[in-house]
Formats: structure tokens, sequence, C-alpha cells
């Protein structure tokens, strides 16, 4: 148990304070997009002069909003399943069934940083993207890597094993009796909205 | 061996896994067996690709406008107006919570936000009226289900997204079904009204409301320039007529609604006219939305985004229920909430790919067609389908499930994609406040505090109904199809 502990701490801290900064880019992320979109719109319709960056732009800050936040949801339960079985079981078995289920997302989560390491680091990084411009070590403008929003989605997968981690972790210290000193991670967001 | 994804899939979903890791690891796991490691990576990239989506931002702003209007107080606004409205009619509270939840559904297209914004208000009330707890979650919750069928709606962006669909058409093609859901609950209350002996009815006008100056006159100007636009179209201005005589045609509309406007004060009373005031400024919501993508102006997403950017200026520049201290917590939740379904859809479209490698639609279409090869029992039979499915799952991941899956076998028996599309997520929606695992349920009881089980014994008359109108949606096409055929968003 305290060996547990002392993994799931310190674990714990990281994910706490990463995933604080991820919301709050993610916040600044999905105002960034509203008001790109309302450029777009003001140039298309009233000035009849659409720009080229906006709508790319718009993409580029929900890209990184996704990638951001969703391992905050993911950590406070928000990801959609059908808990039916694991409610009806004992407390034990449905532990244990958690632990395994845990561990299948974490072998999926593993192999998508694998497969994202390539990406973003492969053939297909090296394009750029159409028209999102940044200003580089000698001052001059140049396009922006597509690998700066391919790096979202590697991002969010990664942060997305570091929480399965500290969840694993969290069920076996459940398992072993130790449920009762867990920290509590936050308000449940099981509300999805879209429904 | 890769038909077997779907079997795997199913496992692992009723297993618990959550839908996200479901999508990936069973049609993951199977390509690794098949010895097609590299089309893993094909599922990764599809992943990627899929979230990468200009329209899918449609589903972030539609859900901060939703957000930034409940928090700006619209709520209590559309609740006094519906109580103005229908009040009097026997069940009278009852029909106001199906009124408001068919005015909310044009803010929000999400029956999570119409139950607890509607519920914490209405419940309570209704309680203090004489109707019982129960009764009040149970019609709360039916009549919630509304919100993703009338437009703005989540699930049909998503539904449009994963299959290829005109948003645009979807939306027109909910707003009758999503109405008749609405004239049906309100039809079952009347029904139930005598048996259950509900409270005698009363109008209750909110008296003494005074309205700040800004809001006054802003209210005063939306309702005439929507009034002088619909005046406008039917002054007779020739087939091609030139700008001045349409700003002429225009401010003729304008005079006839400032007409009509004062003709209407001198038969309502004050208290009356100052409720429907409150309420112009939420109702303009849909009027924008959906009168911008109707007039060409906007496209689903940027009409989503103007919806935001005239929440916030409502919100802080107008009713001034807003503050800056505000802003981190709703954009947060909206972030939260639309990362999700974007990861959900990311994932749904990787999962379309395998449904593709894997001739699984073939395969099933053709066990479908074994069973009966006419498409009305096949309708009803996939209705049935739908409705159990819906009892377990939410609307959003089983629209991504089963679209790819489902659309391509009916659309090849002659039904009409976007009506197949209805179809589907009116089922689907309605599963929402179906027991055991309907999540409207569970939000309703949270509100209310009453048991979920007890909520679902209530609901059942209203589901029957509900039952019904998908039931006319599905053999009468024309109620999901005329308006986008009218307007041209359907051949």
């Amino acid at each position: 148990m305290a060996l547990l502990n002392a993994l799931l701490l310190p674990l714990q801290a990281f994910n706490e304070t990463v995933l604080r900064i991820g919301r709050g880019i993610a916040i600044l992320a999905i105002a960034l997009m509203v008001l790109a979109i309302l450029i777009q719109v003001f140039f298309r319709y009233v000035l009849n002069n659409p720009l080229p960056w906006p709508d790319e732009a718009a993409r580029f800050a929900m890209l990184w909003m996704t990638g951001l936040i969703a391992p905050t949801a993911y950590r406070r339960g928000g990801f959609v399943a059908i808990d039916t079985v694991l409610r009806t079981m004992p407390e034990r078995s449905a532990a244990v069934l958690s632990l395994a289920l845990l561990a299948i997302s974490g072998l999926v989560l593993g192999i998508a940083i694998e497969i994202g390491w390539g990406e973003i680091t492969g053939f297909l990084s090296k394009a750029k993207t159409a028209s999102l411009y940044f200003l580089d070590g000698s001052f001059e403008w140049v396009k922006l890597p597509r690998r700066w929003m391919m790096a979202s989605f590697f991002v969010c997968v990664v942060l997305l094993f570091t929480v399965n981690v500290e969840l694993f972790l969290r069920t076996l210290i459940a398992l072993a009796g130790g449920g009762s000193s867990l920290k509590e991670l936050g308000p449940h967001e099981d509300e999805i909205m879209a429904e | 061996m890769l038909i077997w994804f779907l079997p795997a899939f199913l496992s692992f979903l009723l297993l618990g896994l959550p839908v996200f890791f479901a999508l990936l690891a069973a049609p993951g796991v199977l390509l690794w067996l098949n010895g097609q490691e590299k089309d893993i990576t094909l599922l990764y990239r599809n992943v990627y690709n899929g979230m990468d989506s200009f329209p899918l931002m449609a589903i972030p702003f539609f859900m901060l406008a939703g957000e930034l209007m409940n928090k700006g107080g619209i709520t209590v606004r559309l609740v006094e107006f519906s109580q103005a409205l229908m009040g009097h009619l026997r069940g009278g509270l009852a029909q106001v919570n199906v009124l408001s939840s068919i005015l909310f559904a044009g803010l929000s297209g999400s029956a999570v936000a119409d139950t607890s914004a509607l519920g914490s208000m209405l419940i309570p009330a209704m309680e203090k009226e004489g109707y019982t707890r129960r009764f009040a979650a149970a019609i709360t919750a039916a009549s919630s289900v509304i919100g993703p069928i009338i437009p703005p709606s989540g699930i049909m962006i998503i539904y449009a997204y994963v299959m290829g669909e005109s948003v645009a058409a979807l939306f027109l093609a909910g707003i009758v079904p999503g109405i008749l859901v609405g004239v049906g609950l309100m039809l079952m209350i009347r029904a139930l009204a005598d048996r259950y002996e509900l409270p005698a009815a009363h109008r209750v006008v909110i008296s003494g409301i005074e309205l700040s100056k800004l809001e006054y006159w802003f209210s005063f100007v939306l309702v005439r320039l929507n009034l002088g636009w619909l005046a406008m179209q039917f002054i007779p201005v020739g087939e091609e007529p030139s700008t001045t005589a349409q700003w002429l045609a225009f401010g003729g509309g304008l005079l006839i609604a400032h007409g009509a406007a004062l003709g209407l004060r001198q038969v309502f009373s004050r208290d009356f006219r100052m409720v429907c005031k409150r309420a112009v400024i939420p109702l303009q919501t849909p009027i924008l939305i959906l009168g911008g993508i109707l007039a060409g102006v906007f496209t689903p997403t940027e009409a989503a985004a103007v919806a935001v950017a005239y929440a916030l200026v409502i919100g802080f520049f107008v009713l001034r229920s807003l503050s800056l201290k505000d802003l981190p917590q709703i954009l947060s939740r909206s972030a939260a909430t639309s990362a999700v379904v974007l990861l959900l859809v990311g994932a749904a479209i990787a999962f379309k790919t395998v449904v593709s490698l894997s001739y699984a639609p073939q395969i099933l279409a053709e066990f479908i067609l074994s069973l009966t090869e006419n498409p009305l029992i096949l309708l009803f039979l996939i209705n049935l389908l739908l409705f159990l499915v819906g009892m377990f799952l939410d609307a959003g991941p089983a629209i991504i499930i089963l679209g790819p899956i489902l659309g391509p076998i009916f659309t090849d028996l002659g039904v009409h994609p976007i009506h197949f599309a209805i179809i589907m997520s009116v089922n689907l929606t309605v599963g929402l406040a179906t027991p055991p695992m309907g999540l409207v349920l569970f939000v309703a009881s949270a509100v209310s505090g009453e048991r979920v089980e007890s909520i679902a014994r209530a609901i059942l008359p209203f589901l029957a109904i509900e039952i019904v109108v998908i039931f006319l949606i599905t053999y009468i096409p024309a109620i999901s199809m005329t308006i986008p055929r009218l307007t041209g968003f359907v051949n």
C-alpha cells in the first residue's frame, strides 16, 4: 500500500498541475475559436472579402482545446461508458474488472503514443499549414508546420495515458482497502451536453 | 476474420469500457490479428482527421451559446412567458413545462441542459402547486427530449458529420417532429389531468415587471425587425426587384409591424406585454441561427459563433446578468463537454473505416433483408432495435456507432438519408428518457431528489406518446421532409 501511495502521489500532483494548465489553455483556445470565426463572418459578409486564415486558425485552436481538456474529463469520469455490469457487481469484482478495462485503455493509449510520435516526427509532419504563419528566429514570416496541429492529438493521448495510470493506481489502492484515503478528483463531469 | 470486430466491440462496450476506447480497441485488435498492422496507424490518423473539421466546430459553439444563455438567466424569462401563454390550460404548469422545453430547444439543443435548467425551476414550483414530485420530474424528463430534436441540435451535427449529410437539412427536418412530440405530450397531460385530478389551472402573469431602458428598446427594435421582415415577404415587388424596391418593401413591412404592435398594445395588459418583451431576447437566438442558415448568410458553424456573440452581448451589455468572473467556468464546461464529443466523433470516423473494410454493412444488410424485403416492416424492426439500444446507450454514441452501419442499408432500400437520420435521431433521443439507463432520468432524479425508479414508472404514459410520434415520423416522411424540401435543402 505504501508503495502504491508513493507512486500515486507524485503522479497525482503532476496530473493536477499539468491538467490545470491545460484547462487554462483550452479556455483560451475556445475563446480564440469564437473570435476567429466572428472575424471571418465580418470580413466575408460585411466587407465581402474573406480572409484565408480564420477557418484554419479556429480548427487549430479546436484541436488543442480538445487535446488539453479531454484528459481532465477522463480523469473526472466524463467519458461515456455503459457501467451497468460494473454497478451490479460486488465491489471487489467490480474493482478487478475496472483494472482490466483500464489495462485495455492503457494498451490502446500506449499504441497511440507510439504511432503518434511516428506521425509528428515522420514524413507527414513535414507538410505546412495552408494559411497560418509564425515569426521564426530570423524574424521572417514562415508557414506553420502541420505537426504543430498534429501534436495536439499526441499530447492528448500522452495526458490520457498519465491519467489512465493514475486511475489504475487508484483502483489498485481501493482494491487493497485504501479507498477512503484517496483524494476526490473534482466534480463529476458526466453530463454530455450534446445529448 | 475482420467481421468479428463487431461482437468484440459490443463485448468491450457491455463490460464497461468507455466508448472512445472500445471504438478503437475492437477494430485495432482484429486488424492486428489479421496481420494488418499498418491499418492501425490509419485508425490513429482517422481519429485526428475526424476531429480536424470545420463543421464540427458548431458543437462547442452551440454548447457555449447555450451555457451563456442559461447562466444569463434566460430560463426564468422563458418559463414566465410560457406561464403567461399556457398557464390557464388544464394541467397548467405541466403544459408550461412542455412549452418551455420547446422554446428552450431553440437555444440549447441539449436534453441534459433542458432537464437541469428547467427542472430545477419547475419541479419545485409544480410540487408547490400540488403536483406529485415524481409526476413533475417525469414530465420534465419526457419533454427535455425535444431539446436535441428541434434545432440547434448537437446530435444532428454529429450525425451529419459522420454520415456526410447537410447539417442545415437535418436541422430543418427536426422542426416539425420536435413540435409534434411537444403537442403529443400536451395532449397526454390534458388526458391525464382528469384521471389524476391535476391541480386547477390559472393563468399566471407576473405583475410589476420593469425592463431596463436598453432591454426595452432592444426588444422593441427586434420585434419590429422580425415582423417587418415577415410582412415584407407578402409585399409584391416583382421577380427581380432592385435594391431600392427591396428597401422600400422592408420599410413598408416595418410600418405594418409597428402598426400591428400598437394594435396589440390595446388588446393585452401591460404585465402580459412585459412578460412577452422579456422573452424576445432569448427567442431571437433560434431566429438568428435558422434565419442566418436559411437565408444562406451563415454556415451552421458561423451561425453557432454568431449565437455565441449574441449571447455575450445580451449577457454583458443588455441584461447585464453575466460578469467576467463567470466566463472561465462557462468556457471550461463547454470545452470539456465538447472535447469528449469531438474525441468520440474522431474515433467514430476511424471505426467507420474498419466497418467498410470488414464488409459488415453488406453482411448485415443481407441478414436484415433475409428477414423481410418490405421496407415498412424493416423500418418497424429497426425502430425496435434503436429503441432497445437507446435504453442502454446515449444518443450521441449510439448514432456514432450505428449510423455508419444502418444508414447505407436503408438508403439502398429507398429511404431518404435525411428521413432515416430523423428516424434514428428522434428514436435515440427518446431513448435518453427510457429506463434503465436514460441519461435524463438520472439528471431529473438528481434535480428533483425523487428516485429514478419512480420517475421511470411515472414517465411511461409520456413515453407511449413519444413512441407513437416515432412511428408517425417513420411512416409519414412528409412530417420531417416537407420543410427541407420547401426550402430547397433536399431535392
